[in-house]
């Protein structure tokens, strides 16, 4: 306050007017420049506008006359109030400019979020269509599996169905098999159960066919017992006779082969008479091998009937 | 000075009445009508009162006159300009508000304000 008080004193002296202590308009008006010097937004703003005003009111204190003074006093009301409106304009103006950026601003701002929002539109777009691509994708490879499956499991019942069908085949075979050895062996009894004499050069023959051996070897067949019965009976209706036997073969092989198997084949059918009750002594067995065919020896059938045992009831005179 | 008026009535001072004028004519274009017409009429009545005086040759008068059309016309001026500002800084806070609103709301402003050319 005393500071105050001594710079508005010493104000005074220096302006050197000792009427401006008292002169209200000077005090008004110098009041009015203060503040608006002191203002912290408007003091710093129209320098040269506030400056103008300065000159004129302390042109004040110049004297002069009354009208003089009254046009002074005019001039300076103009000019403070020029400064106040100088100041307040270019203050408005500053914050036309930040409103003007403010503006600016916002449309950048909402531009922005604009591209934002389209952006993540594009986004969900295309993870929507990457959902929908890959429910596709799934739904095809299901497909597929479904079709695989329905495809292995037609493979499968054609496989069983195959396996099946060869089963009951190979059952059929079987059966058929059976069959047929069953009348393989049927015929087989019945030719060897079928045995006939009739007259040879040497007396009364029956003859063994060669299924009576099984091939190559040289015992008789379990189903030859039949034939054996024939022959013991044949042999023992004129036990007083002497009985040959003769072994023959066909003429494939060797012949020494062959007569060696046949006097084998006659041996076997000794040796079964001979078991059956007939005496040794009235046997002999011989191997002719393929020396005395009966058939030709061409097709199979004449080789067949050349492959057998002739037991001969001699007549006496031999 | 007083030898100059003297032999004055051949040609008078040049007192500033045409700068007045163009001043007046300044604050004119800057709106001073509509937004300091106070501190127009002011201007002009003062202009004419110095042109009064110094057809009656009364050069001190009319030139004091003068200086107060000329201040009075430049704050006409300044108040025109403030008067200005004022309008555009509260035509845009609304403005702005505005857009904020929009812009917040999920309008794009650009679109709005594209509509609206």
């Amino acid at each position: 306050m005393k500071r105050a008080l001594a710079g508005i004193l010493l104000l005074a002296v220096m302006t050197g007017a000792v009427a401006a202590k008292h002169d209200l308009d000077y005090q008004r008006l110098r009041a009015s420049l203060d503040a608006l010097a002191a203002d912290p937004v408007l003091g710093q703003l129209a320098p040269a506008e506030r400056a103008l005003a300065e000159q004129a009111v302390q042109s004040l204190a110049e004297g002069g006359g009354r009208s003089e003074r009254a046009h002074r006093v005019y001039m300076a009301e103009r000019r403070v109030d020029i400064a106040y409106a100088a100041a307040q304009a270019a203050e408005q103006e500053r914050r036309l400019t930040e409103l003007d950026r403010e503006h600016d601003r916002i449309l950048l701002e909402a531009s922005q979020r604009e591209l934002q929002r389209a952006r993540m539109d594009a986004e969900r777009t295309r993870m929507e269509s990457e959902l929908r691509a890959e429910e596709a994708e799934r739904l095809r490879l299901q497909g597929e599996q479904n079709a695989q499956e329905a495809e292995s499991a037609r493979a499968e019942a054609a496989q069983t169905q195959r396996l099946l069908d060869a089963q009951a085949k190979s059952a059929e075979l079987a059966r058929k098999e059976a069959q047929l050895a069953e009348a393989a062996a049927g015929d087989l009894r019945k030719r060897l159960s079928n045995l006939r004499a009739t007259r040879g050069a040497q007396g009364m023959q029956m003859t063994l066919d060669d299924i009576a051996f099984a091939p190559g070897q040289v015992g008789l067949r379990p189903e030859a017992k039949a034939s054996l019965g024939q022959l013991v009976a044949f042999v023992n209706r004129d036990p007083a006779k002497p009985i040959r036997i003769e072994g023959h073969t066909d003429s494939r092989g060797k012949p020494e082969s062959n007569r060696v198997l046949s006097q084998h084949r006659a041996d076997a059918v000794r040796t079964a008479l001979v078991a059956a009750g007939v005496a040794a002594n009235r046997i002999t067995s011989v191997g002719l091998g393929e020396d005395q065919p009966v058939a030709d020896n061409d097709t199979e059938e004449g080789r067949a009937r050349n492959r057998r045992v002739d037991v001969i009831l001699q007549d006496q005179a031999h | 000075m007083l030898a100059l008026t003297a032999c004055g009535p051949t040609k008078p001072p040049n007192i500033g009445l045409e700068e007045a004028a163009r001043a007046i004519d300044a604050a004119r274009d800057a709106g001073a009508p509509t937004y300091a017409p106070m501190e127009l009429r002011n201007a002009e009545d003062r202009l004419s009162a110095a042109r009064a005086r110094a057809a009656k040759r009364d050069f001190d008068e009319a030139s004091s006159l003068v200086q107060e059309a000329q201040v009075d016309s430049e704050l006409a001026a300044a108040k025109s300009r403030l008067g200005k500002a004022r309008e555009k800084v509260d035509a845009r806070t609304h403005e702005n508000a505005d857009l904020r609103q929009q812009s917040d709301s999920g309008i794009n402003p650009a679109d709005v304000q594209g509509g609206q050319q």
